[in-house]
């Protein structure tokens, strides 16, 4: 038995598939992955975003009370004291007006245009890129974020349908407001997606050929008049599933040691519903959502994986086999990944929603392979 | 010999997994077009304008164009009882409930109106605008950009220099005064040429290269080679397999463009813009408008783009036959061609800065096909060069006549068992 199992799973792993793996993998991460990792964090502001909610989680740790905002506040106003004294250092700045930070934010580009003042600025914040000004203007996004919330929250509870509307009343009432910078968690999103999509396609490219190849070579006359006869069957499903397995948890791996470059270990144990930006149905911290991101892949790869084997069951010739999953694939990779992995617990999809979906998807395609493997006990294989 | 040639294309046409995906596609194609056609009746405008006033702006016409707005605001003016200086301002101090008080048609018509007005304004800047432009800044943007140096910084800036004539000379023909669909909202040409186009290239290339490893591998996957390759005929009908497999390209690139194009054209009407020029000034979408390196009208950058992208699409028929050939699988012949695509496309990217390697790598077909919005243009990012697209083409046709020869030599020998 376990010999035959072997032997299947050797019959999958041949040299060129390995290699065909290699190429496309590499291929796939330098389209779809490195961007992530390579620019992270991508320019500015998002640089100073990602060092003051290190400083954040530093200072305050996972959850910030009032006494905590006081006190970023506070370096916020300390931060314009320093920029006041660095303005008025520079005779360019004060000539044109500008000897304190207010009065350099106040200038308005678009209402009142003016050439000189045009020039400094950039001079400020793109030829020198003094970190002072660019944190200040996060830090001022932050504060503004926080003293919005409670009025901004009301109103949103005001104009919401139903479902959601309970969500964000129990969000006002404990208190559970958005206030750390969001560029760690969008970037795993983005990450995780474009790792969700090159693992698919590897496991199918893998896991596709199983028994058309058989079947394609006349193998099967010989093969069900052995001893073992039709069981081989499912001795070939479970031969895919465990290469599946392994195509899946080395990728995983592979793609999780190079994410760990990307150092958001620290924001880790935040509740992602303190992140800004997006709102969601539960309260898992970061780490908790990238186990469940995790699970969510596993969960995806196995629905395809066994459809891809029930499709090498039937479909004809390998041209078909590919043609069928395309339209599939292409709509995961397009549409699907974001709606049933990274929005898995969107606060805007039914709260029902993506949970169905994956028991639909789970049902049907262990159903597609008990079917047919039921129905190979019995199948006609001399056509 | 036709025979054989007709019944390989049956086998494509009469697949259902065939037509099912051509369906499919289609169908997605209509729906890009629809969901992006909330504003269609907007774009009567353009149209309008270039109907009444002429495709060419003219002062003349524009100065003609200017009074007519303004009578139709001293219409306004008797329709809202107040003075009216402008739509724009207008607008401005309107609220939304005083808007309410309006009846559909007025609404209407206070909208058209605006829409003339934003025309009007941008035709009048045209040449204010222009002269803020320079081939060589946008040229010395783009080294930065990209932090080019070396050698790469001077092609592209001799580049330049050839294009800033050109630019001259389409100052002075006025090509770029002509009207359009205004580019900055509704951003027509890449919608047409990007969205839509692209993605019909992408369908017909996932047909046409299943369709042609399919036909190629047949005799091998379903085990009548032995018999095939050992009639009269014998090894010859390869060259067959080949030439049906361009025929069933030539058929569903066809088809495709067909329905998608039709379907386009259905929806949005461009009545009287076929003889604009791409390179109008209206039709200025992001940082620069595009200038194309000859004068080209609506009606000839497309069919310039599809008799392109036709040579490209039958260009990478033919190398899947050849690689189908090498490896007699269609399995591993699909997923060879993609990494050969991929590799292509990102080819340039891993190229260094300062060689002028980070050009000659871009004459490849997976760049042309992969950029129809900036096909003939000047300011195209890395492949601003004048005859690039006709230079891939070429040269990619020696490599697949090449690739051919070495293909063909190889099966006329090689073992079938």
């Amino acid at each position: 038995m376990l010999r035959v199992l072997w032997n299947e799973m050797k019959k999958i792993w041949t040299w060129k598939m390995l290699g065909l793996l290699f190429i496309v993998n590499l291929i796939l991460f330098f389209l779809v992955i490195e961007f992530e990792i390579e620019y992270f964090p991508n320019g500015r502001p998002e640089l100073d975003s990602y060092r003051i909610g290190m400083e954040m989680i530093e200072k305050y740790g996972i959850e910030m009370d009032e006494e905590d905002i006081a006190d970023f506040k506070q370096v916020y106003e300390a931060q314009v004291t320093e920029a006041d004294r660095y303005l008025q250092a520079r005779s360019e700045f004060v000539e044109v007006g500008w000897d304190t930070y207010e009065k350099y934010r106040a200038y308005d580009p678009f209402e009142h245009p003016e050439e000189r003042k045009e020039e400094l600025d950039f001079q400020l914040m793109h030829e020198e890129q003094v970190d002072l000004f660019w944190e200040l203007q996060e830090r001022e996004r932050l504060i503004e974020f926080h003293d919005w919330k409670e009025v901004g929250l009301e109103s949103i509870i005001a104009d919401s349908p139903e479902p959601q509307k309970t969500r964000y009343v129990e969000l006002l009432e404990n208190r559970m407001f958005q206030l750390y910078p969001e560029v760690a968690i969008r970037n795993f999103d983005r990450f995780i997606e474009g790792v969700a999509a090159t693992i698919l396609i590897s496991v199918l490219l893998v896991v596709s050929p199983i028994y058309l190849q058989d079947r394609n070579r006349r193998l099967l006359d010989l093969q069900y008049t052995t001893e073992k006869g039709r069981a081989l069957y499912r001795t070939k499903v479970l031969a895919g599933t465990l290469s599946s397995f392994w195509v899946v948890t080395g990728l995983l791996a592979v793609y999780f040691v190079i994410y760990a470059q990307n150092k958001t270990s620290p924001y880790f144990d935040v509740p992602i519903h303190m992140f800004i930006g997006k709102e969601y149905w539960y309260d898992p911290t970061f780490f908790q959502y990238i186990v469940l991101c995790t699970i969510g892949i596993y969960v995806l790869s196995f629905v395809f994986v066994f459809l891809a084997m029930g499709f090498s069951t039937i479909m004809p010739n390998y041209v078909a086999l590919i043609g069928i999953q395309i339209p599939l694939v292409i709509w995961m990779i397009g549409d699907g990944f974001n709606r049933l992995l990274t929005g898995m617990i969107d606060l805007w999809t039914a709260k029902w929603m993506v949970p169905t979906v994956y028991i639909v998807f789970v049902i049907v395609s262990v159903g597609v392979m008990v079917y047919l493997s039921k129905r190979e006990k019995k199948r006609d294989i001399s056509m | 010999m036709m025979r054989i040639i007709f019944l390989e294309c049956k086998k494509v046409f009469m697949s259902p997994l065939f037509i099912g995906l051509f369906i499919v596609f289609s169908m997605f194609n209509m729906y890009l077009i629809v969901d992006n056609s909330y504003f269609k009746e907007e774009l009567k405008i353009a149209n309008g304008l270039a109907e009444t006033y002429g495709l060419e702006i003219t002062n003349e016409s524009l100065h003609q164009l200017e009074e007519d707005i303004k009578l139709e605001v001293g219409k306004m003016t008797e329709m809202t009882g107040q003075e009216v200086e402008s739509v724009f301002s207008f607008f401005d101090q309107l609220s939304m409930e005083d808007y309410e008080k309006y009846s559909e048609e007025e609404q209407s018509f206070f909208h058209q109106l605006q829409l003339k007005e934003a025309y009007l304004n941008v035709a009048k800047q045209i040449d204010s605008d222009y002269e803020g432009l320079s081939m060589k800044a946008l040229a010395e943007a783009e080294i930065e950009k990209y932090q080019l140096s070396g050698n790469a910084a001077e092609i592209l800036l001799t580049e330049a220099e050839k294009l800033s004539i050109r630019f001259d000379k389409l100052k002075q023909t006025g090509e770029h005064k002509q009207w359009f669909f205004l580019g900055q909202p509704y951003e027509m040409h890449s919608f047409l040429f990007r969205t839509i186009v692209k993605a019909v290239v992408f369908e017909a290339l996932i047909l046409i290269v299943l369709a042609t490893a399919l036909l190629t591998t047949y005799e091998f996957e379903n085990r009548t080679h032995l018999l095939v390759y050992a009639t009269k005929r014998g090894r010859i009908v390869m060259k067959d397999k080949l030439f049906a497999s361009l025929l069933v390209t030539t058929v569903i690139v066809a088809m495709l463009l067909g329905v998608t194009l039709a379907a386009y054209f259905t929806v949005f009407d461009y009545a009287y813009l076929w003889k604009s020029s791409i390179s109008s000034a209206l039709n200025w979408e992001y940082n620069f408008p595009y200038i194309t390196w000859w004068d080209m009208p609506f009606w000839k950058f497309l069919s310039l783009v599809i008799v392109l992208l036709y040579s490209c699409i039958l260009l990478f028929t033919a190398i899947t036959y050849a690689i189908a050939v090498a490896v007699k699988n269609s399995y591993f012949t699909f997923f060879i061609f993609a990494v050969f695509f991929a590799i292509c496309f990102m080819l340039p990217g891993f190229m260094p800065l300062s060689s002028s390697l980070l050009f000659i790598t871009t004459f490849n077909l997976s760049v042309v096909v992969m950029n129809p919005h900036l096909l003939f243009t000047g300011n195209g990012g890395l492949v601003m060069f004048k005859y690039h697209e006709v230079l891939t083409v070429t040269v990619w046709t020696v490599i697949a006549l090449v690739l051919y020869w070495l293909v063909s030599n190889h099966f006329k020998k090689v073992d079938i068992h």
